[in-house]
């Protein structure tokens, strides 16, 4: 019959409530057993489950919730004194009644499963015989040290009858100390940090009820809400509209900014409803923490931060499973034994923090423990033996970098590959899972003391800021996280213009080198021959590897409401799907529609940078010159060259074959030595070569006009010292054979790089001539 | 997020007798009337850079995001000479819309089904997949169409080889 099946849905929905409430509740209890505010909660829930479904005729689980609430009754009297087997016993109930629960939800009826044993148990040990040793855990002293709460608040008794209005996302106290089974810890534990966290609706503790309280919150279905947020983001673009058109008409205009205003306040109070606090999700992390522990042999307190905070609920739910692996990580890997940790001098007990917060327009969730750590060496060796990464490369890279490498596919530092964790298929889905939705994640540990791992995921999904830029006729909308910033190409007085190097089109900025993407070329909406010379370069970072977009240009907001205020770029839009047709190419994440009525395409610039082997071109944060792949049409056997400017305003060329890296240096940063100058460089110092110096220019030391030098650093085959420029100009093919003979010292030649005689620099004979000059 | 051939749906072996006719380059064509939701006259659409060519692009329907399918094309024909006036037919498929785009509206008419025949292998080529039914009438032949497989073949997974310019 459809009514009873309404309500049984509903039966569902707060049974299962009741049973999320009533897991945290026995955890919590461990920690503080004797508590009656919990003890009567538990009682109060089973209580519940018992009459509700014996209306609906569910018998089985009515006799199991019967026998939970007869051992329960005894444990609320006083009568028997809550520990760890009793504890996992009635986890054990609460596990068994979800079994049922989920075959009345698939199939209707109850199931075949069998709990007479479990019955039988609870019968057991309500009469006091348990079948497992157990001792009852800690003393008052530390209960109460451990509660925080409640010791003097009286047990309130309710009703029976009332059907009980469990919060969803209620807080509790957040600490749970785990054990493992029956030891008892001997020595006492420091009181665990109760952070309880405040609802953000304001409902009250169940520690501290002192009578039936008002519960100002409501129950809606998510969909109506979503369906409110749909129609405001619609209101937006009308109002959009009306601006635009009615911006002449004085008399709309006051109607019209009051409409704005209110459409503002409407769209911010509509992506709240949507928001929902973490605490859903950390609320059942005390569980799972406790059962990793004991099956893992470690003992390990957990500590949650910031369950108040709040995100988009679809992400909460996108973020379980790989919050739910870290976790597992850092039990199985990170946190020793307790005679490991013993012998290492910490404390047995180890430390999982699970800490979340806003920062800077995100959520930032870290999970740390202070385990045995990883150590960069292990992981770089791995990577190096795994191929990832050369030898050469991996030593210039930061530890954060490094770190980077656990998540590829398959790679794992694991001794012994246990059940849990360790095989290697985790971290890459972690990855990737929160990727998927816009997220981050990194590690940094220290061997020894711990490891930290911290994800970072956008606050919402719905409506977010872009840019709107056009290209090859089209307008295109770019998420404002990827963009770092926007540089006017300009042919004419040579400040940004793009370097030729077949293939692969390289912008120089400031004193990088960035591979560069001609957006109208990328999407095949226009073909040209010969590079554009104008437009705007939009320079975007896709997982650390940045590159350059150029468009036409970037299109301005009129009259839209602008977050950072700075800027009249960014828009603010609403993200609309593109369906399952068009979603598949990975190419757009999503289409959003503008005040004039258009629709305008969303990038998903990591997947175009994916089909465009973008990460494969260059790897520019380490300042490398950009060294691009074998393409098919480059055959030809011309070499590339560094064009620079010397101090005294020469123009050479560098083979590029022997150039390491480039970087910038202070003139402060400079150190002579007799007629030899050096820059310190780390912890080492590296020789500079004057290049006018070498062709004869007296060795005085060049005036550094704006404080500033470029190094150019040679490769360690030909000696690793540095050039010592004033600027680079380009990077270009040679147009022509080198002429030899007309150089001198130093010079291999003369040849036509960037439509100009230039001299090219014999680095070897430079870097002989620098060891041996001997001070005038 | 892949389109998949649905266990059933409205548009197989359907109760309803009722179909949505339609002209394609001069050939009808039947769509269960079921999966309709709305006509339109052909309105701007926004290209869909490096989607399937048969995808015409995107059109907003009220705020809703629609993608809008060439028949023509997707049917194998070449594009019109002279350009005509066309029509969007908007079917929902499984709660998300899509537009047809057709050259003409014919009646909505009732077909009894046991006259329909399955068609034969030598009729079907690449483009016409998505006929799964054909009924001879005295002014030509019906096209009885699958929307599940007409759109099916326009998924694209892999974009490669994008050229950077």
């Amino acid at each position: 019959m459809a009514d009873n099946d309404e309500f049984i849905g509903e039966f569902l929905i707060e049974a299962a409530e009741n049973l999320d409430q009533l897991e945290q509740d026995l955890v919590a209890l461990e920690a503080d057993p004797r508590n009656p505010d919990r003890l009567a909660s538990i009682f109060r829930t089973v209580h519940t489950i018992k009459g509700t479904c014996g209306f609906f005729g569910f018998t089985k689980l009515s006799t199991i919730s019967h026998h939970g609430e007869h051992l329960l009754g005894r444990l609320r009297d006083g009568e028997l004194v809550f520990n760890d087997a009793l504890a996992s016993l009635l986890l054990e109930l609460v596990d068994a009644i979800r079994t049922v629960l989920a075959a009345i939800e698939t199939a209707g009826g109850e199931g075949d499963d069998d709990f007479s044993g479990l019955c039988q148990r609870l019968d057991a040990a309500a009469a006091g015989v348990l079948s497992a040793a157990a001792e009852p855990i800690g003393e008052a002293a530390e209960a109460e040290a451990a509660g925080g709460a409640a010791a003097a608040e009286p047990v309130v008794e309710e009703p029976p009858e009332v059907a009980d209005e469990s919060v969803p996302g209620q807080p509790l106290e957040a600490a749970a100390a785990t054990e493992p089974q029956p030891a008892v810890a001997a020595s006492p534990r420091p009181a665990p940090a109760t952070e309880t966290p405040a609802t953000s609706f304001g409902s009250p503790s169940p520690l501290s009820r002192s009578g039936p309280v008002l519960d100002p919150t409501i129950r809606v279905d998510v969909s109506l809400l979503d369906t409110i947020v749909d129609l405001v983001g619609e209101l937006v673009l009308a109002r959009n509209q009306l601006r635009t058109a009615a911006a002449d008409d004085p008399t709309l205009v006051g109607a019209i900014n009051r409409v704005h205003a209110v459409t503002g306040e409407l769209q911010e109070a509509a992506m709240k409803t949507r928001m929902a606090p973490i605490d859903q999700l950390f609320s059942k992390f005390p569980r799972i923490v406790r059962d990793l522990a004991n099956t893992c042999g470690r003992q390990v307190e957990l500590h949650l931060d910031g369950a108040d905070t709040e995100l988009d609920r679809t992400l909460i739910e996108k973020i379980r499973d790989p919050l739910t692996h870290l976790i597992r990580n850092a039990i199985d890997h990170g946190i020793e034994s307790a005679d490991t940790r013993k012998a290492a001098g910490k404390p047995t007990c180890g430390r999982l923090s699970l800490r979340a917060f806003h920062e800077s327009g995100q959520v930032t969730i870290e999970v740390e423990d202070d385990g045995g750590g990883i150590a960069v060496e292990a992981v770089r060796d791995k990577a190096i033996l795994r191929g990832l990464v050369t030898a050469e490369d991996a030593a210039t890279m930061s530890a954060e970098r490094i770190f980077q490498f656990i998540f590829q596919p398959g790679f794992s530092t694991a001794q012994a590959i246990t059940d849990i964790s360790g095989r290697g298929v985790g971290m890459d889905v972690v990855r990737t899972n929160i990727e998927s939705i816009g997220g981050t994640v990194d590690i940094n540990s220290q061997p020894g003391v711990g490891t930290i791992v911290r994800v970072r995921v956008p606050l919402t999904l719905a409506i977010i800021p872009a840019l709107v830029v056009t290209s090859g006729g089209e307008r295109l909308a770019i998420p404002q996280p990827y963009v770092q910033e926007l540089v006017a190409l300009r042919a004419a007085d040579g400040t940004h213009t793009i370097a030729g190097l077949a293939g692969a089109p390289v912008l120089r900025l400031r004193d990088r080198l960035i591979p560069v993407v001609f957006m109208d070329r990328w999407l095949g909406l226009r073909e040209w021959t010969d590079r554009p010379t104008s437009g705007t370069v939009v320079i975007v970072k896709v997982d650390n590897h940045e590159f350059g977009l150029v468009v036409d240009a970037v299109t301005t907001t009129d009259g839209n409401r602008t977050t950072a205020g700075e800027t009249t770029s960014l828009w603010i839009i609403v993200v609309k799907p593109i369906g399952g047709l068009l979603a598949p190419m990975g190419l757009y994440s999503g289409a959003t529609v503008m005040g004039d009525g258009g629709v305008v395409l969303i990038l998903d610039l990591r997947g175009l940078a994916m089909a465009a082997d973008i990460p494969a071109r260059a790897s520019v944060t380490d300042q490398r010159p950009v060294l691009p792949e074998e393409d098919d049409q480059a055959t030809t056997e011309t070499a590339r060259y560094l064009v620079c400017e010397t101090h005294r305003g020469r123009r050479i060329a560098v083979p590029l074959e022997h150039v390491e890296r480039l970087e910038t240096f202070r003139h402060d940063q400079l150190n002579a030595a007799g007629d030899r100058q050096f820059v310190r460089r780390g912890s080492w110092l590296t020789r500079l070569i004057d290049p006018d110096v070498l062709r004869g220019a007296p060795t005085a030391p060049p005036a550094v006009p704006d404080g500033h030098l470029v190094g150019v650093i040679l490769t360690a085959d030909v000696g690793g010292d540095a050039l010592s420029v004033s600027r680079i100009i380009d990077v270009d093919r040679a147009e022509s054979p080198l002429q030899t003979g007309i150089g001198g010292r130093g010079l291999l030649g003369t040849l036509l790089v960037g439509g100009t005689a230039t001299e090219v620099i014999d680095v070897p004979a430079a870097a002989r001539w620098a060891s041996h000059a001997t001070a005038p | 997020m892949t389109l998949s051939l649905p266990p059933d749906g409205p548009s197989s072996g359907s109760p309803s007798f009722r179909w949505c006719s339609f002209l394609v380059a001069d050939r009808c064509f039947a769509i269960d009337a079921a999966n309709v939701a709305e006509v339109l006259r052909a309105t701007a659409v926004n290209r869909v850079p490096l989607a399937a060519p048969a995808i015409a692009g995107l059109l907003n329907l009220r705020g809703r995001i629609v993608p809008v399918i060439d028949m023509r094309l997707r049917l194998g024909f070449e594009t019109a000479e002279v350009e005509q006036p066309r029509i969007n037919l908007v079917i929902d498929l499984r709660g998300e819309w899509y537009s047809l785009l057709v050259d003409d509206l014919l009646d909505v008419v009732s077909f009894d089904p046991a006259a329909i025949e399955a068609p034969s292998g030598s009729r079907s080529g690449p483009a016409l997949d998505a006929v799964v039914g054909l009924l001879s009438k005295p002014d030509g032949l019906v096209h009885f169409l699958d929307p599940e497989r007409l759109l099916q073949s326009l998924i694209v997974t892999r974009v490669r080889g994008l050229s950077v310019g």
